[in-house]
C-alpha cells in the first residue's frame, strides 16, 4: 500500500545538535575500520536543533580557583538535588576535555582576555566565573565548526528524515531499527542499526511562549515513551524570564530576549509603570531564572488589561547609545520585528526554554533497550530540576561524545536484528492515520494546546489546573485524531509533519501533566503554589514515567546520593561560598 | 513604511512555470516567514518551505523576497512591501527540491571543497593556546566568523549564476578565515583548494555578497585577501623551485 525503503547501517544517529555531531566524530574515532556511520535529521545537518541557538556559552572549570568539584556541587545545588549525581559529576569532569577538543580539534574559538587566554564569565547560580563563550553567539560557533568536520567526515546523511517509531525486536528487549519519513519524498524508510543515539532534542514548543528552533516537537521522548522506556523529571519545564511577545501571528513570539541585559541593569516594569522584582527577590531583576519568571507571571495575573499581556523590559536609562554597542544582535532582532531595545521599551513573557526531564539512561548514555542510546536534552538526569545557564551545551557536547565513544566500542558486539512488524505496521499506521480523514487546518489545535498548557501547566501550577490541563490535553488530542490532512502530495508536505508533530506535543504534555501532579513540592523548575515548599532535601525522589498498558504512570524513586548527601559539600574545608566578585 | 491595507497580496514562485497569489491578513508585527507561514497553515497545506529556528541563527529559511535573497526570519514586512504586494521565490543558484525549498548539498559541498574545516595543529589533551584577540591576523579571521552558513551570498553572486562550479563567496570566505586561524595546520592545502579553476580568481568583485549579507559580514575583501595572497603563495614557491 504504501512504499516503504529499507536501509541498513551499523551506527545510526537521531539529530545534528550538539550531542549528535559530536557522537557521529568520536565514533568514527572509536568503531572498528569499516563501520557505517549514518546521521538523520529533521532539518538540515547542523541547522536545526537548539544548540545552534545557545547564546551565552559553556560551563566548564579551568582553573583560576575554580575546581570540577565547585561546578559540581553548583549543578547540584542548582537542580536542587534532584540530578543524578554520577551523571552530574562526569558532566562536570569530562567538560574539561571537550572544551579542549573543540578548540584544539574541531577548531572553535572562543573569547580571549587580553592577556591570550580564554574569557570566562559568571551566570546566575554559579559560584565561579565559569561560562567559556563566543560573543553573545556561542552556539553558533560551536555548531559551525562541529558540522564543517562532519561534512568533511563522509558519513552517511540522512537529511529532511524525521523518526517516527522506535521498532524493537520480537522479544522487545533490543531495538531493531528506527522508522523514517523522508520529508522530501513523503516516503517511508525503514533504517536497521546495531546502536542508535536518539539526540533528537527537546525543546517543551507545547507551550503557547516558547524558545526552542521551530522543528523542536519532542518527538524523541514521544518515541522513547511508545518504546516503553523510562522517563525521569518529566514534570521539569525551565522557563527563560523574558521572550519577545509580539503576538500570536509571528513566530518571533517567544524567542529569547538574553539573560545579560538584565545582568547589565536592564528594568522589568509592570502594567502600572512600576518596577516590580524587589516585591519578589532582594536580588531584583538579577535573581535566577525560576524566581523572575514567576515573579513576572504574579505581575500578568494581577494586570486585567488585555492590551498589555506581558511585562516591559527596559534598557533606555542606560544609554540609547551605550545599549546597541553592548548589546547589538538583540538590538538588531527587536528592530527587525519592529521594537526599540535601545530607547524604548519591548514587552516581554516567561517563555518556555529547556527541558530538564529524558529517558532514564547510564553515565555511558545506555538504555534499558540495548542498541539504543540517548543523549542531550532527551536524557534525563544531568541537571535535576534545573539547569544552570551554560551547563546545556556542556551535556549536549560531552553527553554526545560519550555516547559516539560507547557505540564505537559496542558495534563490534552487536548485530542487525529484525524489527517487529506489528509495532512496525502500527507505528506507520499512526502516522497514516490523518491521511484517511477529511482535511482541516492543524494550527488552531496546536494553538489550543498551547494554552492549555500555559494556563495550567506553565510557569506556577496546582492540583486542580493540573487536572483542567489533562482533560484540556485530551480534548486536543481527540479532536487531532479527528482532523485529516490532504495526502495527494506527501512531497515535502509541512501540514502532515505539524500534524505528527501534534500529536507527539499532546503526548508529552500528557506526561508532563501528570508527573507534575505527583510531586507536590516545589523544587526549581516545578512550583505548586497548593505545595511551596521544597519538602525535606534529604529525602528527595524524582519522579519516573513510563506506559502502563495504554495509560502513562508515573510512580517515584528516591535520589541516590552517591556523591555528596543534603548539608554536605564536596568542597575542602573553608573554601569560600562564591568566588565571582559582588556586582 | 507602515503598511496601509489589511491584505497583503503574496505572490510565491512554485516551480519553473507557476506562480500562486494569496491574499494574507496583514499584521503591524509579521515578518516574511509569518507570511509563508500563515499561507501553509491557512490557505494551501501543500506549501513547501524550510525554517527552523526562526531569528536568525540557523540560515535555514533564505528566500528570494522581490528579487533580494533575505533571511525571511528576520525581515518585516513593511521592509519589503511594495503597496500591498509582494513576491517570494526559491533562493537563487540552488537546485529546488519543491516551492520555496531549495537543495543546500551544492552549497555545502563547496565549503568543503574549499577546505572549508579546522586542520587541528593541537589535541584535546594539550593545553588552550594563548591567543592576543588584538592581533590583526586574529582580528581578520574574526572578521567572518559569524557567518551562519544562510547561502544569502551564494544567492546574490551573479559569478555563481554564471559559472556554477565556482566555489562561491561563503566557501571562499571561510577559508581565508581558516587562512588567518593561527592554530589552522594547513595552509598549502587551502590555497591549494581555492586557488584552483573554480576559486577565488572567478571573482569579479562585483560585491553582491556583501551588499546582501543579512550579518554584515564582507565576503568580497574575504576573496580579495584571498587573491593576494595565492599570488604571494605562487611567487614563493616559484622562487623556491
Amino acid at each position: 500500500m504504501y512504499d516503504l525503503d529499507h536501509h541498513d547501517t551499523d551506527i545510526l544517529i537521531l539529530g545534528t545538535g550538539g550531542a549528535g555531531l559530536f557522537a557521529a566524530l568520536h565514533a568514527q574515532q572509536t568503531a572498528p575500520e569499516g563501520t557505517k556511520i549514518t546521521v538523520a535529521v529533521k532539518g538540515l545537518i547542523g541547522k536545526s536543533g537548539c544548540t545552534r541557538m545557545v547564546q551565552g556559552g559553556y560551563n566548564v572549570a579551568l582553573g583560576g580557583g575554580d575546581t570540577v568539584e565547585r561546578h559540581f556541587m553548583d549543578t547540584i545545588n542548582g537542580g536542587k538535588w534532584l540530578p543524578n549525581q554520577d551523571m552530574a559529576w562526569r558532566l562536570c569532569e569530562q567538560a574539561v576535555v571537550r572544551i579542549r577538543e573543540l578548540e584544539n580539534e574541531v577548531g572553535c574559538f572562543f573569547d580571549r582576555n587580553p592577556d591570550g587566554s580564554l574569557h570566562q564569565k559568571a551566570f546566575a547560580g554559579q559560584t565561579a566565573d565559569r561560562t567559556v563563550h563566543k560573543g553573545d553567539l556561542t552556539g553558533i560557533e560551536i555548531i559551525n565548526r562541529l558540522m564543517e568536520k562532519v561534512l568533511a567526515s563522509g558519513v552517511e546523511k540522512l537529511q529532511e528524515h524525521r523518526a517516527i517509531g522506535l521498532i524493537p525486536t520480537k522479544g522487545g528487549d533490543a531495538l531493531a531499527a528506527v522508522l523514517m519519513i523522508d520529508m522530501r519524498t513523503g516516503k517511508f524508510r525503514l533504517v536497521r542499526a546495531k546502536c542508535v543515539l536518539m539526540a533528537t532534542g527537546g525543546g517543551p514548543t507545547m507551550y503557547k511562549y516558547h524558545t526552542p528552533s521551530g522543528d523542536k516537537t519532542m518527538d524523541g521522548l514521544a518515541m522513547a515513551l511508545r518504546a516503553g522506556l523510562k522517563l525521569r523529571d518529566m514534570e521539569m519545564v525551565q522557563f527563560h524570564p523574558t521572550g519577545l511577545l509580539a503576538g500570536d501571528h509571528t513566530r518571533m513570539t517567544g524567542t529569547v530576549l538574553e539573560e545579560g541585559l538584565r545582568g547589565a541593569g536592564g528594568q522589568l516594569i509592570n502594567h502600572a509603570g512600576a518596577r516590580f522584582m524587589f516585591d519578589y527577590d532582594k536580588k531584583g531583576e538579577r535573581a535566577t531564572r525560576d524566581v523572575v519568571s514567576r515573579g513576572i507571571y504574579a505581575e500578568m495575573r494581577k494586570n486585567n488589561n488585555p492590551e498589555q499581556e506581558g511585562v516591559y523590559i527596559s534598557m533606555s536609562h542606560l544609554g540609547p547609545e551605550w545599549v546597541p554597542k553592548k548589546f547589538n544582535g538583540m538590538v538588531k532582532r527587536c528592530a527587525d520585528s519592529g521594537f526599540d531595545l535601545a530607547a524604548g521599551k519591548v514587552e516581554v513573557v516567561p517563555t518556555a526554554h529547556y527541558f530538564m526531564g529524558g529517558v532514564v539512561v547510564d553515565v555511558d548514555t545506555r538504555t534499558a533497550m540495548e542498541g539504543l542510546y540517548v543523549a542531550g536534552e532527551d536524557a534525563g538526569g544531568a541537571h535535576g530540576s534545573n539547569r544552570l545557564g551554560g551547563n546545556g551545551v556542556a551535556n549536549s557536547t560531552v553527553y554526545g561524545g560519550i555516547a559516539g565513544d560507547t557505540m564505537g566500542a559496542d558495534v563490534g558486539k552487536m548485530v542487525l536484528r529484525d524489527p517487529d512488524p506489528n509495532v512496525l505496521s502500527r507505528e506507520m499506521e499512526r502516522a497514516l492515520h490523518p491521511l484517511n480523514r477529511t482535511p482541516d487546518t492543524v494550527m488552531p489545535l496546536r494553538k489550543a494546546l498551547q494554552d492549555v498548557m500555559w494556563d495550567e501547566v506553565g510557569v506556577m501550577r496546582t492540583k486542580t489546573g493540573m487536572e483542567r490541563g489533562l482533560s484540556g490535553i485530551a480534548q486536543v488530542s481527540d479532536a487531532l485524531m479527528d482532523v485529516g490532512v490532504d495526502g495527494c502530495n506527501l512531497a515535502f508536505n509541512l501540514t502532515w509533519h505539524d500534524w505528527l508533530n501534534l500529536r507527539s506535543l499532546c503526548d508529552v504534555s500528557e506526561v508532563i501533566t501528570k508527573a507534575g501532579l505527583v510531586r507536590e513540592n516545589s523544587r526549581g523548575a516545578h512550583y505548586r503554589e497548593d505545595f511551596p515548599d521544597a519538602g525535606a532535601l534529604d529525602k528527595s525522589d524524582y519522579t519516573v514515567a513510563q506506559m502502563d498498558g495504554d495509560a502513562v504512570s508515573v510512580t517515584r524513586e528516591p535520589v541516590a546520593f552517591t556523591i555528596v548527601r543534603p548539608g554536605e559539600t564536596v568542597l575542602p574545608d573553608g573554601a569560600p561560598e562564591t568566588l565571582v566578585a559582588a556586582q | 513604511m507602515p503598511m496601509t491595507t489589511d491584505q497583503i497580496k503574496v505572490s510565491i514562485q512554485r516551480g519553473e512555470d507557476r506562480t500562486d497569489v494569496f491574499d494574507v491578513p496583514a499584521y503591524e508585527n509579521q515578518t516574511v516567514l509569518d507570511v509563508v507561514s500563515w499561507i501553509q497553515q491557512y490557505a494551501d497545506p501543500t506549501l513547501s518551505y524550510r525554517f527552523a529556528c526562526r531569528v536568525g541563527m540557523c540560515g535555514s529559511c533564505a528566500m528570494m523576497v522581490n528579487g533580494v535573497p533575505r533571511w525571511t526570519c528576520r525581515t518585516h514586512m513593511s521592509k519589503v512591501c511594495d503597496g500591498d504586494t509582494v513576491t517570494i521565490g526559491p533562493l537563487r543558484n540552488l537546485p529546488v527540491i519543491k516551492d520555496l525549498a531549495v537543495d543546500m548539498d551544492p552549497f555545502f559541498d563547496k565549503w568543503t571543497a574549499a577546505e572549508g574545516v579546522h586542520h587541528p595543529s593541537a589535541s584535546r589533551d594539550d593545553p588552550i593556546a594563548s591567543i592576543d584577540p588584538e592581533t590583526p591576523q586574529r582580528v581578520t579571521a574574526n572578521a567572518g566568523i559569524e557567518c551562519i552558513n544562510c547561502a544569502v551570498c551564494y544567492a546574490a553572486c551573479d559569478t555563481v549564476a554564471t559559472q556554477p562550479d565556482y566555489l562561491g563567496p561563503a566557501a571562499l570566505q571561510r577559508a581565508w578565515t581558516l587562512l588567518n586561524d593561527s592554530k589552522d595546520s594547513a595552509r598549502t592545502d587551502i590555497i591549494d583548494a581555492i586557488s584552483g579553476n573554480d576559486g577565488c580568481h572567478n571573482c569579479h568583485s562585483m560585491g553582491s555578497c556583501t551588499v546582501y549579507c543579512p550579518n554584515e559580514l564582507d565576503p568580497m575583501s574575504a576573496i580579495a585577501g584571498l587573491k593576494r595572497e595565492t599570488a604571494t603563495a605562487f611567487f614563493k614557491r616559484r622562487g623556491n623551485a
